[in-house]
């Protein structure tokens, strides 16, 4: 990112700034769309009373978990699915089923089975992230070139070895373009869940304040979350650069 | 002796009833000799690859039967090994990792290993770029690494599927030299596929030509020119040239056959 580029966003960003600021004042009322200056005030209340973090800590410790088991098994079945292409043709109908539901409207199902309570969080964050994993590891698998494969099979090569030396590596960086996609997925269930049913996390303040006409609050939540979501995004984007070793696939060290 | 090789009656379809099938193969029969080198020469589309897979047990004949050592060859065999066509190095690994996938499927023990490869990587000519990924290399050093990784697996049988095919002709050269240099310590058993006839001449102690759609042997050529060659050197000998000609028509008379 040049300079230029980053100077003209900060332009952007304050043009956008004043223009809500000036419509909160002047034209439309902070009553229904608060104002930046209002939504600071609160965010830094929200700091200093240790608020914010309470609330984005469960948040995003419900998004993570959900995230993991749904990389795990996600994985797991794309390689399991991947070395059993015949089961895998048979049960690719159910799986695009499950892909096309719209699993939001499986958060009311999960709080009436498993409360308001972390579990019900998890369970809908993987619902959302899981095939995601399952079909890029799939799709990883597919585009291994067959004379690796072929050539391992010469040299009788067991199976945990081409597992390891081909079929994982090759796999990489397709389960990390499912991990980019799945953040937000992730943040989405997390919060769809608080929004439904929790006392805790920044979807249960949204709906909190929302409940209480309260619109600083509601903003003030949705800036958070978006925060969250960046930082997440740029974790993503380190580990990926340091598992593929920064270019290792261009060939330059 | 019984013949390290025997490919007996062997034919090759691809394809499927419902889309046709083509004949590949017809009919082959080939023996190779314990510590014998043999190259096949044959234009693009006779079959040799499909051969040299066959042999491996990459891929099991339509009809007739081969024999290594004797025993029928259904799966891979162990003692094989196969240096393809494409380099198929892998992407995600270095130069010298990729050597040294040979030395772990032949089972050399862990601390043998680094100085075997570096040992590999010298031979080659490959030094200094040990820890290049492939996609930094040229064709003709891909080349050489898939060179290494076959010469790291020590294999009984060489099959060997056009592997100086990307080399620059000195380059070539020398690789030949040294193949033969290895060839002539070891004793391994050979199949050489090349479109190069020199190559195949200056190397091999027998040429078998084939003839394609389908492919079949058309003539097999004994190389009775001595040994230890020099394989820059033999090729301005007299002997070499009436050789080289004769399998040079016998090439040609393939080509009028197609264009008639
Ligand atoms: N997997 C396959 N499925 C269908 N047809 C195939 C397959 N592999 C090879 N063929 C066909 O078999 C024929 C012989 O192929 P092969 O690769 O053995 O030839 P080749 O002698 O090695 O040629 P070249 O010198 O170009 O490498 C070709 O017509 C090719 O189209
Ligand atoms: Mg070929």
């Amino acid at each position: 990112m040049n300079f230029r580029d980053a100077a003209i966003r900060l332009v952007i960003l304050v043009a956008i700034l004043a223009a809500w600021q000036y419509a909160a004042d002047r034209v439309i009322g902070t009553f229904w769309i608060s104002s930046p200056s209002l939504i600071a005030e609160r965010l830094w209340l929200l700091h200093r009373n240790g608020d914010l973090y309470w609330h984005a800590e469960m948040t995003v410790w419900q998004a993570f978990v959900g995230l993991v088991f749904g990389l795990v098994v996600g994985v797991a079945l794309g390689l399991l699915l991947g070395a059993m292409p015949r089961v895998a043709s048979i049960v690719d109908p159910f799986i695009m089923a499950l892909y096309s539901l719209p699993r939001v409207a499986l958060a009311p199902l999960f709080i009436l089975w498993f409360g308001i309570g972390l579990l019900s969080k998890v369970v809908m964050v993987f619902s959302l992230v899981f095939i995601v994993f399952v079909l890029n590891t799939m799709n990883g698998l597919r585009e291994i070139d067959r004379d690796l494969i072929s050539l391992m099979r010469t040299m009788r090569a067991p199976w945990p070895y081409v597992i390891r030396k081909v079929q994982l590596p090759s796999v990489v960086p397709w389960v990390f373009a499912a991990l980019r996609i799945s953040i937000g997925l992730a943040m989405i269930g997390s919060v769809l869940g608080e929004l439904l049913g929790a006392n805790r996390g920044l979807g249960w303040y949204i709906e909190d304040a929302g409940g209480k006409l309260d619109t600083t609050g509601v903003f003030a939540g949705l800036v958070a979350l978006m925060i969250v979501a960046v930082l997440a995004n740029e974790i993503v984007k380190l580990l990926e650069r340091w598992a593929l070793g920064a270019g290792r696939r261009q060939g330059v060290e | 002796m019984a013949p390290k090789l025997s490919i007996e009656q062997v034919s090759m379809e691809y394809g499927s009833k419902r889309l046709g099938r083509t004949k590949v193969l017809d009919t082959i029969d080939l023996t190779l000799a314990d510590g014998e080198f043999l190259a096949i020469v044959g234009p693009s589309g006779s079959g040799k690859s499909t051969l040299l897979k066959l042999i491996s047990g990459l891929e099991r004949p339509t009809a007739g039967r081969i024999l290594l050592d004797g025993e029928s060859v259904t799966a891979p065999p162990p003692g094989v090994g196969f240096m393809f066509q494409r380099d198929a190095l892998l992407p995600w690994a270095t130069v010298a990792e990729n050597i040294d996938v040979g030395h772990e499927l032949a089972g050399i023990p862990r601390e043998e290993r680094p100085d075997r490869v570096a040992a590999l990587i010298r031979l080659l000519g490959l030094g200094g770029f040990e820890r290049h990924y492939p996609a930094a290399l040229s064709g003709g050093m891909r080349q050489r690494v898939s060179l290494g990784r076959l010469l790291a697996y020590g294999p009984q049988l060489y099959l060997m599927d056009e592997p100086f095919g990307a080399l620059d002709a000195q380059t070539k050269l020398l690789m030949g030299q040294e193949l033969l240099r290895i060839w002539t310590t070891h004793r391994k058993s050979v199949v050489f596929v090349t479109h190069d006839i020199d190559e195949a001449v200056a190397l091999s102690d027998r040429v078998v030509i084939m003839s394609s759609r389908p492919g079949r042997i058309k003539t097999e050529v004994a190389i009775d020119l001595p040994r230890p060659r020099d394989a820059r050197r033999i090729r301005r000998t007299a002997e070499f040239r009436d050789i080289a000609d004769l399998l040079w028509r016998e090439l040609m008379g393939e080509d009028e056959e197609v264009s008639a």
